[in-house]
C-alpha cells in the first residue's frame, strides 16, 4: 500500500503536445458531449463558473507586431499525491488504486469545495445551479455517465467510463488492453493529434515514450503533486509558437 | 456580604471624595437581597422600545435569514457570489468572524477567572451568552456554504450501513469536532454558574417564570456539597476551556493553512494569528455588548461601571498590539521571500481595485486603537469604547475577507484570476447579526444577566485597609 | 431510641453562624449531623466546617480517557474498518490523530465534569427539600438533627449566638 515515501506507480497517463495545439477547442466540446457537462450560459461563464473539464488557456506573448499566442490545454492532472484528496471531509475525492487516477464520487459530495480550493491547477468544477436541459437536448446525454445535480463537485475523469469499457472488453476477450485502444473524448477529437493517452506503467506504450521526450515538462512540478499529464513544449525550434 | 453590609467606599466609609471616586463595584457592596432585586428588576423591565426593536429584529431574521437561506437552498450556490477561484466566500468569512466573537466569552469568563482578575465578576455571564449565540451563528454560516446542506450529517462520525466515516485527514472534519466541542463546552460552562442564580430567580418569581426557573434550577439549594461540586467543576472548566479556545481557532485557521499551495494561505503562522485575531475582535464585541446592557437595562449601571470599560480598554489595546505583531509577521515573510505568486497576491491586495480593504483593516485594527486607547479619558468614556469596539469588529471582519475571498483571487493559474462579488451573502450576513442580537435580547429578559453570587463572593473578598496615610484595596484568597 | 428532629437555624451573617456551629459542637453534634446552606460558597474554614472533597476531578479524568479512546477509534479505528487512500498520505497518520484525540479528550473531560456536578449532588431534585427562600438573599441556614427531647436546649443555644429563627425544617417544593 502506498505511503508518503513510496512513489505511487502511475497507470493511465496523458501527453499533450503544446507545439501542435491550435486552440480549436474540439477537445473541450468533445469532453462536454461525452461527459454530460451542463451549459452554464454566458453570464455565469463570464463570472468564472464555466464547467469545462478541459479548458484551453490562451496566452499572448510579446507586443504588437511581434505577438504570438500560446495555448495550454488544462485538465485534471490526476495527481499521484493529489492535494484535493486529503481535504475532503466526506471522502468524496479519493484515489483509485487500480486506475491510479483521482476519482470524484458525486453521490458522496456535500459541496464544501475544499478540494477546489486546494487544487493548484484549478481544474475542479462546481455545479453552482441546476442547469436546465430543455427538450430535445436531453437526448444527447451519454448513458454511460451520471448527470450531476447542483451542489456537487466534478472534474475530468480521464473518461473513466471508456477506460472501464476497454478493460471489460479486454477481460472478456482474455487479453490485456492494447496501447491506443482506450481513448478519452478529447484525444479522440483533437484534429492535430496533440493529445496522446495510454498506460504509463508500460514503458513501450506511445504515451510513455512521448513522456520521456526532451521537450517534456510537468505543470507546477515543484509542488510535488506527481501529475500524470506531461506537456511537451519546445517552442519555435520545434515547430511550435514562441 | 449578607444584610449587615458596611460600605467600604464613599463618604459613609469615612473616605473623602478625593481618596475614593466611588467607582469600584467590589468595594461598594450592597445587601444581597438588594442586588438580587436589581437583577430581577432588569430582567422584568421591558419598555416599548424593547418590543419595537425585538419586532424589527424578528422581521429582519425572517427576511434576511430564513427567506434568503431558503432561496439559497432551493436555487443552489449560484445565487451567491462564489466562483472560480473564490470557491469560499463570505459564509466562511462569517464563520471565522463569529468564532472570534465566541472567543470573547471564553476569554473573559475562563482566562480572566484563571488569572483571578476580579473586575471580570459582573460580566462573565454576559460574555458567555455571547459565546453561545455566536457559536450558533458559526454553525449556521458553515451550513450556508455547503453545496448539499441537506446531507450535512455525513460530517458526523457515526456507524452507518454504508460503512462510511468522515475523513479525519481533513481539516473540515477536525473543524466539526472542534466546533462541536466548543459549543458543548461553552453551553455547559454557561449553565454551571447560572444554576445558583436561577435558584435565586426561582425564589423570587411567580407564575410562568417560577415554573421555568424551578425546572432550570434543578432543585439547587446551596448546600455545602452542592457548592463544592459546583466550584470544583467550574475550576476544571475554566482551565480546560482555554485549550479548547486555542485549538478551535487554530483548527479553523488550518482550513486555510492546509491549502499549502495557495499563495497567501501557505503560512505556518496562521494558528496563533487567528487565535489572537479572534480574541481581538471578541473583546471589542464584549465592550459593545456591555455598553448596550448598561445603557438600556434598568439597574445595570450598579454592576457595570466605568472601571470595567477602563480595564477592557487596556485589554483592547494589548490585543491590538499583539494582532499587529502577527499581522506583520504574516506579511513580512512572503514580502521578503520572493515567491512570484505570493508577491502578485500582495501587490493585488495593496494596490489592486480592492485595496481599500487593506486600508480599512489596518486603520480599524491598529491605527485607531493605538491612537485612542492609551488615553485614560477615552477609555473611561463608554460611548467612545463602543465606537472603537465596533470599528475593531468591522476591521477584523474585513481582515477575514482579505484572507478568504480576496486571497483566493490570486493563485498559481493566472488564467483563472477573477474578483469575487458577493450577492445573497450580504442579506444572510445581516440576518445572522440580527439573529445574534435577537437571541441576546430574549435571553436578557429570561435569565439573570449578572452572576450575583459571584459578585457577592468578590465583594466579600475585598476590603480597604489603611497603609500609611492612604486607604488601599486588599483582596484575600478565600478559596 | 430517642426520636430525632431536624431543625433549621437561620443566621443573618457569617460570624453568628460560625458561633452557632461551634455551640452545636459543644452540645455534642458531630460534623456529619450538621449541614450548611448558603447563597454563596463559603469557605469551610470560615464556619469551622471540615474540608469538603469532590470526586469530580476523578470523573473528569475518566471522561478524558474515554474521550481520548473515542478519538483513537475515529483516527485509527475507522480507517482500518474502511481503508481509503487520499493524497498519497499514509492510512494511519499521526498528526491528524493528535488533533482528533486532543479535541475529544477535552470534550470527554468536560462532559463528565458537567454530568458529575449533577450526579454527585443528586440533582435534579424536584421533590420537597429542606429550604428557606431567604437563603438566596444572603442568609445562612444551619440544618442539623438533634434528639427531640433536647430541642429546647439547642434552640436556646443557637438563639443566644445570634440566630434569627430556629424552626423545624419543613421540606417544601422549591
Amino acid at each position: 500500500m502506498p505511503t508518503n515515501s513510496e512513489q505511487p506507480q502511475a497507470k493511465w497517463g496523458m501527453v499533450i503536445d503544446q507545439d501542435l495545439c491550435t486552440g480549436c477547442q474540439a477537445c473541450v466540446t468533445a469532453c462536454a458531449m461525452e461527459n454530460n457537462i451542463s451549459f452554464v450560459g454566458e453570464e455565469d461563464a463570464g463570472y468564472g463558473r464555466s464547467m469545462q473539464w478541459m479548458r484551453i488557456e490562451r496566452f499572448w506573448t510579446g507586443s504588437y507586431p511581434e505577438v504570438t499566442t500560446g495555448f495550454q490545454p488544462m485538465l485534471c492532472q490526476q495527481c499521484g499525491e493529489a492535494p484535493c484528496e486529503p481535504v475532503c471531509p466526506v471522502y468524496a475525492s479519493v484515489h483509485s488504486e487500480s486506475e491510479q487516477i483521482n476519482v470524484q464520487v458525486y453521490n458522496r459530495c456535500v459541496g464544501t469545495r475544499y478540494c477546489a480550493n486546494n487544487c493548484p491547477y484549478q481544474v475542479r468544477e462546481f455545479n453552482w445551479r441546476d442547469y436546465p436541459r430543455p427538450e430535445p437536448l436531453n437526448n444527447q446525454l451519454n448513458p454511460d455517465v451520471t448527470v450531476r445535480r447542483r451542489g456537487v463537485m466534478e472534474k475530468c475523469t480521464f473518461c473513466v467510463q471508456r477506460i472501464r469499457r476497454g478493460e471489460d472488453q479486454a477481460a472478456a476477450e482474455g487479453r490485456e488492453v492494447l496501447d491506443g485502444e482506450v481513448l478519452p473524448a478529447c484525444a479522440q477529437a483533437c484534429p492535430a493529434n496533440a493529445i496522446t493517452f495510454g498506460q504509463l506503467d508500460d514503458p513501450q506504450s506511445r504515451v510513455s515514450q512521448m513522456a520521456r521526450s526532451e521537450r517534456g515538462y510537468k505543470q507546477l512540478e515543484d509542488l510535488g503533486t506527481l501529475p500524470r499529464v506531461t506537456y511537451l513544449k519546445g517552442g519555435s525550434s520545434h515547430g511550435g509558437n514562441g | 456580604m449578607a444584610v449587615t453590609a458596611k460600605p467600604l467606599s464613599g463618604p459613609a466609609a469615612g473616605l473623602s471624595e478625593r481618596d475614593d471616586p466611588g467607582e469600584h463595584l467590589m468595594l461598594d457592596p450592597r445587601p444581597r437581597g438588594e442586588m438580587n432585586s436589581l437583577v430581577m428588576e432588569s430582567m422584568h423591565a421591558t419598555s416599548w422600545r424593547f418590543w419595537a426593536v425585538t419586532a424589527l429584529l424578528v422581521l429582519v431574521v425572517a427576511v434576511c435569514l430564513v427567506a434568503a437561506w431558503g432561496y439559497l437552498i432551493a436555487n443552489g450556490l449560484g445565487v451567491s457570489g462564489a466562483n472560480r477561484p473564490s470557491y469560499w466566500e463570505m459564509f466562511l468569512v462569517n464563520t471565522v468572524f463569529w468564532i472570534g466573537i465566541a472567543h470573547a466569552g471564553t476569554f473573559v469568563s475562563a482566562l480572566l477567572r484563571v488569572l483571578k482578575v476580579e473586575f471580570r465578576r459582573p460580566f462573565t455571564r454576559a460574555a458567555e451568552l455571547m459565546t453561545a449565540f455566536a457559536l450558533i451563528n458559526v454553525g449556521l454560516s458553515v451550513f450556508m456554504h455547503l453545496g448539499r446542506v441537506w446531507l450535512f450529517y455525513w460530517l458526523i462520525p457515526y456507524p452507518n450501513e454504508r460503512g462510511l466515516w468522515p475523513n479525519f485527514h481533513s481539516p473540515l472534519a477536525w473543524d466539526f469536532l472542534a466546533i462541536s466541542t466548543y459549543l458543548v463546552a461553552s453551553t455547559m460552562y454557561l449553565i454551571l454558574p447560572l444554576i445558583p442564580d436561577v435558584a435565586m430567580a426561582r425564589d423570587r418569581s411567580t407564575g410562568w417564570r417560577k415554573l421555568l426557573y424551578r425546572i432550570l434550577a434543578v432543585g439547587f439549594r446551596g448546600t455545602e456539597s452542592e457548592w463544592v461540586h459546583l466550584k470544583t467543576a467550574m475550576n476544571i472548566f475554566a482551565f480546560t476551556v482555554l485549550p479548547i479556545m486555542f485549538t478551535v481557532s487554530t483548527i479553523v485557521s488550518w482550513d486555510f493553512a492546509m491549502a499549502s499551495n495557495r499563495p497567501g494561505w501557505s503560512s505556518s503562522i496562521f494558528g496563533p494569528y487567528f487565535v489572537v485575531g479572534a480574541v481581538h475582535s471578541g473583546i471589542g464585541a464584549v465592550v459593545m455588548v456591555l455598553y448596550v446592557i448598561r445603557k438600556t437595562m434598568k439597574s445595570m449601571n450598579y454592576f457595570i461601571r466605568i472601571e470595567h470599560f477602563d480595564a477592557l480598554g487596556k485589554l483592547m489595546l494589548v490585543m491590538s498590539i499583539l494582532w499587529a505583531y502577527f499581522f506583520f509577521n504574516d506579511y513580512m515573510v512572503p514580502w521578503y521571500g520572493g515567491d512570484a505568486f505570493a508577491k502578485a497576491l500582495q501587490k493585488f491586495i495593496e494596490s489592486g481595485p480592492l485595496s481599500w480593504i487593506l486600508f480599512t483593516v489596518v486603520l480599524c485594527n491598529a491605527v485607531i486603537p493605538w491612537l485612542t486607547l492609551w488615553n485614560k479619558k477615552i477609555r473611561r468614556f463608554p460611548g467612545a469604547l463602543f465606537v472603537i469596539g465596533l470599528l475593531i469588529n468591522v476591521g477584523m471582519w474585513f481582515e477575514r475577507y482579505m484572507i478568504i475571498p480576496l486571497s483566493l483571487t490570486i493563485n498559481r493559474m493566472p488564467f483563472t484570476w477573477r474578483i469575487y462579488v458577493p450577492k445573497v451573502e450580504i442579506p444572510l450576513t445581516v440576518g445572522t447579526i440580527a439573529l445574534f442580537i435577537l437571541l441576546y435580547m430574549v435571553a436578557s429578559r429570561l435569565i439573570p444577566l449578572v452572576p450575583v453570587w459571584e459578585v457577592q463572593e468578590g465583594q466579600m473578598m475585598h476590603s480597604l485597609r489603611k497603609v500609611g496615610k492612604a486607604m488601599a484595596t486588599s483582596t484575600t484568597e478565600i478559596e | 431510641m430517642a426520636e430525632t428532629i431536624t431543625l433549621l437555624a437561620l443566621f443573618e451573617d457569617l460570624e453568628p453562624a460560625a458561633e452557632g456551629i461551634e455551640r452545636l459542637h459543644t452540645l455534642g453534634l458531630a460534623d456529619e449531623q450538621i449541614n450548611v446552606i448558603s447563597g454563596i460558597p463559603v469557605m469551610e474554614r470560615i464556619l469551622g466546617r471540615p474540608k469538603q472533597h469532590s470526586k469530580i476531578p476523578l470523573l473528569a479524568l475518566a471522561g478524558a480517557v474515554g474521550g481520548a479512546g473515542l478519538g483513537l477509534f475515529f483516527a485509527y479505528g475507522t480507517p482500518l474498518l474502511f481503508p481509503v487512500y487520499v493524497g498519497g498520505q499514509g492510512l494511519l497518520p499521526v498528526p491528524p490523530a493528535i488533533i482528533v484525540v486532543t479535541e475529544l479528550a477535552l470534550l470527554g473531560l468536560l462532559v463528565f465534569t458537567f454530568l458529575g456536578v449533577f450526579f454527585e449532588s443528586y440533582l435534579p431534585a424536584y421533590g420537597p427539600l429542606d429550604y428557606v427562600p431567604g437563603i438566596s438573599d444572603g442568609k445562612i441556614a444551619v440544618l442539623f438533627s438533634c434528639p427531640a427531647g433536647e430541642r429546647k436546649k439547642f434552640v436556646e443555644a443557637l438563639t443566644a449566638s445570634g440566630a434569627e429563627s430556629v424552626k423545624p425544617a419543613e421540606a417544601q417544593k422549591l
